[in-house]
């Protein structure tokens, strides 16, 4: 092969490792996305407590030493919990009038977790089980690492286990109903609450599921984890549409492939310049988002 | 004693850095920027008195101003959007302006050390006060006339005019916008005085503890300029200096002897905090409480 061949390959494949890497954000992004369709709220709590039910789900590994396919389902029903203890502190009973103060609550609970996961782990990061680690497929000419494509592939069965629980079950057809009219909702017999805490529950499961893959993909987990998920979270929330499913799901892998691209290109610590300035561009030329209406409401 | 004074002057800079913060949620919005409208305050300001040999009140004032002409350059096309896009637009904005002074070198040799900002290692020897033989105490008030001077000129700005403007945004945007107030002027002036009297803090902040890195102005310090304000109560300015003093005297120091839990507490703490009291710390009933037993007229 050629030398322009060469220097074509390694870009595009850090764009597919970027890509398959780009599913756990959009899993976090999917989680931002649904509470606020919801509710009409940010749950700033919600990467730390993807990254809390991780933690939780090593307790699988370390004491049980269970398969990695049952500690990251550990991961994920832990994190549901979790999402339902956010809801109850944070949400539950502070008035809806008051984002401010559900958005502060929010971020003391963020803390909150960071620091139990830091004092019950002495703040030092942990190895975290994966699958598939050692396994490379040889695609001529390019090479897919195993791990990352079965972080790909659990992430397409629970965003297509997602969109079957929201369009084909009742919970589903009440979680969309309080999004779209709160009150006309109620009216009908949903009760907002139950509905509300299982959004939280629903989405707390994803973010656990996504907490586990970013360990197994890293290697480790570290509570440190916590703050740049959240931010790329929102940023693939944002670039998605707010409250657009589909938007956050090629939001995050967008954004997940162009950031290996440019940490290839321009290394590690100039990456994150690139992804915010796309999301500048997008808040420029297309405020609503990919795949976002634009709302009166905010 | 320095122990109080050194608190003095954290307590001053975290209030500047509330108060700016204060200002943009006046008019409802919800600025994750000011961490980096403070950074630039703090490199600026840095760099005129350690490269250029300024004096520093003449340094921070221009550092202020450049932070201020920075915010209004956000502002116009960041307050577009609102709710969560404005969140996640000035947090990411927050972000590049860190990772910019985490790319950013420039040193000089001064004697025989080089002097500046060098990325990743940050921006060591900011030594203006121990150069002029200021003392901490001299320190703490210098920082407490600039405190008092921010919050006395906010407290004018909201019993005026503007005040009630800045409110009315807040409170309702298109009520606002019906009774023939230009939505863009006052979220991009609200976010400018944020951006102003953030760069001083930052300024000051530079040279109190005469290193500063960029990890010193993160997700973090952008979260805490919110909280004063959300914790303290939006009412008057003075629910931010109540909310500083609350998170780093009460939950920083006081508690300090709780070691390990303390961090564990602080979170709980603030979520706790918002589900009794939603509006704030100081909210408008304790204002008229305060109003009444001072025995002045509501305004």
């Amino acid at each position: 092969m050629s030398d322009f061949w060469w220097d074509v390959i390694d870009p595009v494949q850090s764009v597919l490792d970027g890509m398959m890497f780009g599913s756990i954000y959009a899993l976090i992004g999917i989680g931002f996305t649904l509470i606020f369709g919801v509710m009409h709220r940010i749950n700033l709590a919600y990467a730390a407590a993807s990254i809390g039910g991780a933690y939780a789900s090593l307790a699988a590994f370390q004491l049980l030493s269970a398969p990695a396919i049952v500690v990251f389902l550990c991961a994920a029903a832990a994190s549901g919990v979790i999402g339902y203890l956010v809801y109850i502190c944070c949400f539950r009973f502070i008035p809806t009038a008051m984002p401010l103060a559900t958005l502060m609550a929010s971020v003391g609970m963020l803390i909150l977790i960071d620091e139990v996961v830091v004092h019950a782990t002495a703040g030092m990061p942990e190895p975290y089980p994966a699958m598939f680690d050692d396994v490379m497929i040889d695609l001529e000419p390019f090479w897919v690492r195993g791990d990352l494509l079965m972080i790909f592939v659990l992430s397409v069965i629970a965003m297509l286990i997602l969109l079957y629980v929201l369009y084909r079950t009742r919970l589903g057809i009440a979680t969309r109903a309080v999004a779209q009219q709160p009150s006309a909702a109620q009216l009908c017999g949903i009760g907002q609450e139950r509905t509300n805490a299982a959004t939280f529950v629903i989405t707390g499961a994803l973010g656990g599921l996504a907490g586990a893959m970013v360990g197994a993909s890293v290697g480790i987990l570290s509570p440190l984890l916590a703050l740049p998920l959240t931010v790329k979270g929102l940023i693939v929330t944002v670039i998605g549409g707010l409250g657009s499913i589909p938007g956050a799901i090629v939001a995050g892998i967008l954004v997940g492939g162009f950031e290996n691209v440019f940490q290839y290109f321009r290394g590690v610590t100039e990456r994150d310049i690139y992804v915010m300035l796309l999301l500048f561009v997008f808040l420029t030329f297309r405020p609503q988002g990919l795949f976002g209406r634009i709302s009166t409401r905010d | 004693m320095d122990f109080y004074y050194g608190m003095a002057q954290l307590i001053g800079v975290h209030t500047l850095l509330g108060l700016s913060a204060y200002v943009v949620l006046l008019t409802g919005q919800v600025s994750m920027a000011q961490a980096g409208f403070f950074a630039i305050g703090a490199y600026l300001a840095g760099m005129l008195t350690v490269l250029s040999g300024w004096h520093i009140v003449p340094a921070m004032l221009l550092a202020a101003v450049a932070s201020a002409f920075v915010a209004t350059v956000v502002g116009f096309p960041a307050l577009r959007v609102k709710g969560l896009m404005l969140v996640v637009a000035t947090l990411a904005f927050g972000e590049a302006v860190r990772i910019f002074w985490f790319n950013f070198d420039y040193q000089i040799a001064k004697g025989n050390i080089q002097v500046g900002p060098l990325g990743g290692e940050g921006f060591k020897q900011i030594r203006y006060f121990p150069e002029n033989g200021w003392s901490t105490a001299d320190v703490a008030l210098f920082i407490w006339a600039w405190v008092i001077a921010a919050m006395v000129a906010l407290w004018w700005l909201d019993r005026s005019r503007v005040g009630s403007v800045l409110r009315a945004v807040g409170e309702d945007e298109l009520a606002a916008q019906s009774v023939g107030i230009n939505l863009t002027a006052v979220k991009v002036s609200a976010m400018t005085i944020g951006g102003f009297i953030a760069g001083l803090g930052g300024a000051i902040y530079a040279h109190y503890t005469t290193h500063i890195e960029h990890l010193n102005f993160g997700v973090v310090l952008a979260t805490f300029a919110i909280a004063y304000p959300i914790l303290g109560g939006l009412s008057s300015v003075i629910g931010v200096l109540i909310a500083v003093i609350f998170i780093q005297g009460f939950l920083v120091e006081v508690l300090r002897f709780m070691g390990d839990w303390r961090n564990l507490l602080f979170g709980a703490l603030i979520v706790l905090a918002m589900n009794v009291r939603p509006d704030g710390l100081f909210d408008a009933r304790a204002m008229r409480t305060l109003r009444r037993l001072f025995g002045t007229r509501d305004a």
